[in-house]
């Protein structure tokens, strides 16, 4: 079999960001969590959204969760296009009160057995050749 | 203060053929956009002193070629965004004095934005060795698109509130009912559809099938808002602005709030309170609507942060065909996103489309005595970006 390079698009790993990529690199799902009033942040912002304070340290979650919405894509865009019948999810954590909700592909699971409520848990992909690594979600069994 | 009523009003609208596939460039046509439009007011090039793109990079070097384009003298308003907001803030501009003639303007040709596009580009180029490096949060590192994300917005609907798909799937027939009446409506001459065809169509993101989708094509359209005294020597009668409001929020595919979903309204209803208070009118005092309508969880959504009906009850009443030729409102008689055209930022042609009812140039399609409609137009869902436009005839 020959190597197929990745060629799905990747995010950029941007310095401010860093905690987060070098999270996933060691297997942890990181976001900043307000130090003043402790709500959990996702997607990342320098503030805080509740009081705009910027006391907030990336701090890891559980990396668990239950789907919150999900599809199965049957006609998939650029490297995804073979991948199909594949499925998307939103998965929202229990890091309240603003829990947030990650989007990410499942992966060793049947599409017909997806549904709302299920518990996942986060996994990780290096990705050969590049720097950085992606997460997605798999049933938390 | 409230919103100044009728000292602005559209007073030339013209949608360019639209089509899989046109020749030329967005450039051209929107400049065929803004002729036609110029025509339908009776007014000429030079009266434009305000312009309104509705590019999606809408940079201030654009803006000024167009300036230059539109005969090189200065203009007094510039903005960009979408049309139902556009034409509000056109009118409060217009009212106090920054300008007396604004031009909203769109064109698209061979941009198509869908996976097909997609493909073809990637058919076409050379053996990819690297991942393209994308926003850091961007849903495609996911594999998500439109039709995928809209999906996950469905199923979560569905979920919520106990909707059935086939309600949904009632909103593509109606649009298409309402295409066959419009000739220049892109599927009309296929003919009417039903809930099974919807059904039937191939699966493109569960549970939407491609008859759920939003057409991919090309096309242009522009829009004139003129002052009061400009209005009264353009050609044909005013359409005036009576009030609207804009709301901009997140939901930009890549950030979520729970409940997602809920009883304060996002956007849309922001954008909708304060419209109907700056108007003046009550939502039973709407004859005729336009709405985006790129899939039918949009328009279950739509009236609902509207306020025609209560949040969750929006499947309910598309099954109940309110919003078909006929029905107590009667919504998107062009055929809407679905079916007549969706040129890559339509969200001006449901403004196009209700000022031509209120104007009775509507033919087999035309609601009878409409005195009053509202546009709403938006973006990344109703809880991303709302454009609301309250509109009258004399
Ligand atoms: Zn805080």
């Amino acid at each position: 079999m020959t190597h197929q390079p990745y060629n799905k698009p990747l995010p950029q790993r941007l310095p401010e960001n860093e905690e987060f990529w070098a999270g996933l690199e060691a297997r942890e799902f990181r976001v900043p969590k307000c130090d003043d009033c402790g709500y959990w942040h996702w997607i990342p912002y320098p503030a805080c959204r509740n009081f705009l304070s910027t006391n907030q340290t990336w701090t890891t979650t559980s990396g668990k969760g239950k789907v919150f919405s999900y599809t199965v894509v049957h006609r998939g865009p650029g490297g995804f296009r073979d991948d199909v019948p594949y499925v998307l999810a939103m998965v929202e954590f229990p890091e309240g009160p603003r829990n947030p909700i990650v989007i990410g592909t499942m992966v060793d699971v049947d599409p017909d057995a997806v549904h709302t409520g299920m518990p996942v848990k986060v996994v990780y992909e290096d990705i050969e050749g590049e720097n950085v690594t992606i997460w997605h979600f798999a049933p938390d069994d | 203060m409230g919103f100044p009523q009728r000292k602005a009003a559209i007073v030339g609208v013209y949608n360019t053929k639209q089509a899989r596939i046109l020749e030329g460039t967005p450039w051209t046509l929107a400049l065929e956009a803004i002729q036609g439009a110029l025509d339908d007011a009776g007014l000429k090039h030079s009266d434009i002193d305000g312009l309104s793109s509705m590019m999606y990079d809408a940079s201030l070097t654009a803006q000024q070629m167009w300036v230059e384009q539109l005969g090189g003298r200065p203009m007094t308003y510039t903005s960009h965004g979408i049309a139902g907001a556009l034409v509000t803030k056109a009118a409060a501009a217009i009212a106090a004095g920054l300008t007396n003639v604004v031009c909203i303007y769109f064109g698209n040709a061979g941009m198509r934005a869908g996976p097909s596009k997609q493909r073809a580009a990637q058919e076409a180029a050379p053996v990819v060795r690297k991942a393209p490096r994308v926003p850091d949060w961007d849903f495609n590192v996911h594999g998500a698109y439109m039709s995928a994300w809209y999906a996950l917005w469905t199923r979560r609907y569905m979920d919520q509130f106990n909707a059935p798909y086939e309600n949904l799937a009632e909103y593509p027939v109606i649009a298409r009912y309402h295409a066959t009446l419009n000739p220049a409506s892109i599927m009309g001459e296929r003919g009417e559809i039903t809930v099974q065809d919807v059904i039937d169509s191939p699966m493109i993101s569960s549970p939407l099938h491609r008859l759920d989708c939003s057409l991919d094509n090309d096309g242009g359209y522009a829009i004139l808002v003129a002052s009061a005294e400009v209005a009264k020597n353009c050609r044909k009668a005013p359409v005036w602005v009576l009030g609207g409001g804009e709301g901009i929020y997140t939901d930009f595919y890549m950030s979520f709030t729970n409940d997602w979903i809920n009883d304060n309204g996002q956007s849309v209803r922001r954008a909708s309170d304060i419209a109907f208070a700056g108007a003046g009118v009550t939502r039973d005092d709407i004859d005729v609507t336009g709405m985006y309508d790129c899939f039918p969880v949009t328009m279950a959504r739509n009236i609902e942060e509207m306020g025609f009906c209560k949040v969750g009850e929006g499947h309910e009443f598309i099954k109940e065909g309110h919003l078909k030729l006929g029905g107590k409102l009667p919504t998107n008689t062009d055929g809407g996103l679905l079916s007549h055209s969706h040129c890559g930022n339509p969200s001006g042609m449901h403004v196009v489309e209700v000022v031509k009812q209120l104007r009775g140039e509507c033919d087999a399609r035309q609601v009878k005595d409409a005195k009053i409609g509202a546009v709403l137009s938006q973006g990344y869902a109703v809880h991303g970006v709302a454009g609301v436009a309250i509109l009258g005839k004399d």
